[in-house]
């Protein structure tokens, strides 16, 4: 697919689900070469312009973890403390292999990263987040008492909570596939982080973010609670999670909360400028169209619905793309994966249909 | 002076807002977010300060009111500004109701 900005002849041979296109020889030498040959391979590579403009999208691309594609299938996470300051990364305290510290946020961040790492190359074949094997940096205890995690662009970050309303932001391990998958999202479809794309963005981190949560507790469709964020919240709190991707708008009603204001559909779409024009609380209404069209397959969701939108974000969805087009797009994948006029088609027509988006 | 706050955005994507009149406040307060608004410049921050695109991080808009001036700043968590930065955490403990 030539049109393809993601398809990179660097990037083929790691997501051999989304790419048509054989191998290009450079990664071929990346791969098996010699070291003489893998340093002239990557020079190519580097002046090539594709490679200049996908270095300019990915940011601090190291090219390193190219070399590392010699060892593809291999987890490399570190994980930082920050001591209640803002410094990142902070102070280095396991590394891959090493024995639990006991710190139960870097231990949970350690095995999180590792599910995430496990999901996408066991499911998807994708080594690491950029496709490349890159390493998996977290850091914990970061700023004090702070509320909230996120993806840097580089690493994930966790706060510990302020203990009245929130917990440790690791204690879900669907928070952390979910900055995570922002990762290899900024590599992919690369959605701006506004207004509908910005909503598309966050909710595949929750779709992805759900289904590291239900393989790792081996849970079909059917069975999973299809929450984000279960166990963040204290005892103090009305809610059972931050957010419900089968019931948007249902997961919390507390007094100092507030109540969820997640959409179910697009009748209730928030417009206002807030959250960069309500990227977590649209996400809502993509969540739902993905739970609708995964219990309706049934099974596993990562097998079918998962691997249908896994592939729209890596070669469909484009930086700009808005429910419809995301719609549009996951139809067709369902298609051409499955059939035109397959169960699996018409569940995706359906899920997008029912919360109004087509 | 008024002085209007919200934070949205972060992982949870909750929004939190307040909004404080001086005309309630005591004197010893006033003048404390009053060298609040003065030390940030607030007047002087352009309305809307870029960040850089990172997920999950919070999203704040706060506006003062005083006299005849208005303004208002939206700004993200990554690229707020340090002398910015009391001002926000007066307006977050405000918020949380202490
Ligand atoms: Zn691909
Ligand atoms: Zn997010």
């Amino acid at each position: 697919m030539a049109r393809n900005k993601r398809c990179k002849p660097l990037l083929n041979h790691v997501c051999p689900i989304c790419c048509i296109l054989p191998p290009h020889m450079n990664d071929q030498i990346v791969l098996n070469g010699d070291s003489t040959q893998k340093e002239w391979a990557l020079q190519s590579i580097r002046a090539s312009e594709q490679f200049r403009e996908r270095r300019t999208i990915v940011g601090a691309l190291n090219l390193n973890a190219a070399f590392n594609l010699a060892t593809v299938g291999e987890k490399r996470r570190t994980i930082f403390d920050a001591s209640t300051g803002t410094d990142l990364p902070g102070k280095r305290v396991r590394g891959e292999g090493d024995p639990p510290t006991g710190d139960v946020m870097v231990d949970e961040a350690y095995d999180g990263s590792g599910a995430t790492y496990d999901f996408f190359y066991d499911i998807f074949e994708r080594n690491s987040i950029d496709g490349l094997g890159m390493r998996l940096d977290s850091t914990v205890h970061f700023d004090q008492k702070y509320d909230n995690a996120f993806w840097n662009g580089s690493q994930m970050v966790y706060g510990d909570g302020d203990g009245e309303l929130f917990n440790r932001f690791t204690i879900s391990i669907d928070i952390i596939g979910h900055e995570l998958t922002h990762g290899v999202t900024q590599h992919e479809a690369g959605l701006v982080y506004k207004g509908q794309p910005g909503a598309l963005n966050e909710s595949m981190s929750d779709v992805f973010g759900s289904l590291i949560k239900q393989r790792t507790l081996n849970q079909t469709a059917e069975e999973a609670d299809w929450l984000i964020g279960a166990g963040l919240l204290t005892d103090k709190v009305d809610g059972t999670a931050l957010r419900s991707m089968k019931a948007p708008g249902t997961a919390y009603d507390d007094k100092v909360l507030g109540k969820d204001p997640q959409p179910a559909d697009m009748s209730k779409i928030y417009t206002g400028k807030a959250d960069n024009e309500g990227v977590h609380i649209n996400s809502g209404i993509p969540n739902r169209a993905f739970y609708l069209a995964a219990s309706e397959m049934g099974g596993y969701a990562w097998e079918k619905a998962g691997k249908i939108w896994y592939i729209a974000l890596c070669d469909r969805l484009r930086s700009q793309s808005n429910f419809k087009r995301a719609a549009n797009l996951t139809v067709t994948i369902a298609g051409e994966l499955y059939g035109p006029d397959s169960a699996e088609k018409k569940a995706v027509e359906k899920a997008w249909k029912t919360v109004g988006v087509v | 002076m008024r002085v209007t706050f919200e934070r949205s955005g972060g992982f949870a994507g909750l929004i939190v807002t307040t909004s404080v009149d001086t005309a309630t406040l005591p004197a010893t307060e006033t003048e404390h977010l009053q060298q609040l608004v003065q030390s940030a410049n607030f007047f002087g921050l352009p309305a809307e300060i870029p960040a850089a695109a990172q997920p999950d991080r919070f999203q704040y808009e706060i506006t003062v009111e005083d006299g005849n001036q208005h303004h208002t700043v939206r700004v993200g968590e990554a690229s707020v500004p340090e002398s910015l930065r009391p001002l926000l955490n007066w307006c977050m403990e405000k918020a949380r109701g202490s």
